[in-house]
């Protein structure tokens, strides 16, 4: 992965300033320029740099007082910050490291001394980054923390399989069960926790269990409502000390092979898409509940619908229907219809390799889950 | 700051200053709204004005502030959402948890 260079330089002499940004963005850094502790305040606002690169001397707000004020703000603290100064003065300095401040760079330090400087401590952050992924990932491993399945489940008459991309390859709050029961029932299970990365992840699996769990109360009790599982799970999330600040969708389809049918319930997710083989016709199924936590009573209802061979089901999450266009992130539920309908006489096999979901790998704009369920012969 | 406010007859018009609200401001986002609650504003208007594209995480922090609200007996209602938004606020059933108006001032003026 290439490494990203934002940085943003803060110095009230405007010709410092020029004379920087220019060598620094010949050598492949994105530069953000301030002339002011107050105007770098401005610009962080909106924008996120690797770095900051700030002089002592200022007047108003000085070098010390701005790293001061970046360390009081959580979300700026830990932006690498080094400090630029003409002094060789080493109180100055010592007062700059106890600041946190990586380093500091003297200003008639040759250009390309302070371009390896930068670059070789951009290197460093990454692949510090990149080992404590990397570690992290060894350890969810390990402990076979998993929030998609392992395997496929084998459902007498039907197909299930799924297709699954984290954000950026980090493990995100999308995850998906199958609850198999016995012979005849089955569970599906498709959830977003509303986050991204590691603080999604982490929730995803305590959601997964009350879930589990839910779904095994309920039918060891003989209660097999969809319904009824949403209202106990919401019950639990909602009074859970642990997730309840938190919130998830969820949607709950348990396959019948008896009665070959489904019956769906759902907390606030998408609503799922319906083929009907016989009239060839695409329908969105949607149900009336709401995030899982958000309220004592998640007003959710479900509703069965009974297949036949050919008819499909397709469950899936946000990510699916976010895209990018030349005027920036747009979230469009057709998107998926349109993309789904050359395929639907072609096994989903054929889907998976479709430029439409291949294009979401490229594009990583939020996790992506897609289940489908397919009826077939007998 | 992601929010700029200022009050309108008895409401706060908290008004979102990105044009994509994701995860890089979503918990800049609900401290701000905390920070709201906990001053004893008892409705607040989230205005989307402006805003193209929220991501789930985001969609997070708001309901998670809902709650907060909820739980400290103040209102939250949502205005000015794009179609996208205002597309995604249905199909999620968002729109069952906030009153959703078109504009914030219609919002502060409580016109259904």
């Amino acid at each position: 992965m290439a490494v990203s260079k934002k940085i943003l330089l803060v110095d009230d002499n405007p010709l410092v300033l020029e004379m920087m940004g220019r060598a620094l963005t010949k050598e492949g850094f994105n530069c953000l320029k301030a002339n002011s502790a107050n105007e770098a305040m401005a610009i962080l606002e909106q924008e996120r740099p690797d770095i900051i690169l700030s002089d002592y001397h200022m007047p108003d707000v000085d070098g010390f007082a701005f790293r001061q004020n970046l360390i009081a703000v959580p979300a700026y603290k830990d932006i690498p910050f080094m400090f630029l100064t003409s002094e060789d003065d080493n109180e100055l300095m010592l007062k700059g490291i106890n600041l946190e401040a990586v380093d500091y760079i003297l200003k008639d330090t040759p250009l390309p001394i302070v371009v390896t400087k930068l670059n070789n401590f951009l290197s460093t952050v990454r692949e510090q980054h990149e080992r404590t992924l990397k570690e992290l990932s060894v350890a969810a491993m390990a402990l076979n923390l998993h929030s998609v399945p392992q395997k496929l489940p084998l459902i007498k008459g039907f197909e299930a399989d799924f297709w699954h991309k984290s954000f950026q390859n980090y493990p995100g709050g999308d995850f998906i069960d199958f609850i198999s029961i016995d012979a005849r029932y089955t569970f599906i299970v498709l959830g977003d926790v509303m986050g991204k990365k590691w603080g999604a992840w982490y929730f995803s699996f305590g959601f997964l269990s009350y879930i589990r769990a839910a779904v095994r109360i309920c039918i060891a009790e003989g209660n097999f409502s969809t319904k009824s599982i949403l209202q106990k799970i919401n019950a639990v999330v909602y009074h859970d000390p642990v997730v309840n600040d938190v919130l998830s969708s969820l949607s709950l389809v348990m396959v019948d092979t008896q009665e070959v049918s489904i019956t769906y319930s759902g907390a606030g997710d998408l609503p799922l898409l319906y083929y009907n083989a016989l009239n060839e016709e695409l329908k969105q199924i949607g149900s009336s509940g709401m995030l899982l936590g958000l309220l004592p009573d998640g007003d959710f209802d479900e509703q069965t619908i009974a297949l036949n061979t050919g008819d499909r089901l397709f469950i899936f999450t946000d990510g699916i229907i976010d895209f990018e266009d030349t005027d920036g992130k747009k979230t469009d539920y057709n998107t998926f219809t349109r993309a789904i309908t050359p395929y639907l006489n072609q096994p989903f096999a054929a889907f998976k390799k479709s430029d439409f979901l291949q294009d979401k790998i490229v594009a990583h704009i939020d996790d992506c889950s897609l289940i489908h369920l397919q009826k077939t012969i007998q | 700051m992601i929010l700029v406010t200022n009050i309108y007859k008895d409401a706060l018009i908290a008004a979102i200053q990105v044009k994509e609200a994701n995860l890089t401001v979503s918990d800049g986002f609900k401290d701000e709204m905390t920070a709201l609650i906990d001053k004893g504003n008892k409705y607040i208007v989230v205005n989307f004005e402006g805003v193209i594209y929220v991501d789930s995480s985001f969609l997070g922090a708001l309901v998670s502030s809902l709650k907060y609200a909820i739980a400290n007996q103040a209102e939250i209602v949502v205005a000015g959402l794009n179609k996208d938004v205002s597309g995604l606020f249905q199909l999620i059933r968002l729109d069952k948890a906030f009153k959703i108006y078109l504009s914030a001032t219609e919002a502060a003026e409580r016109k259904s």
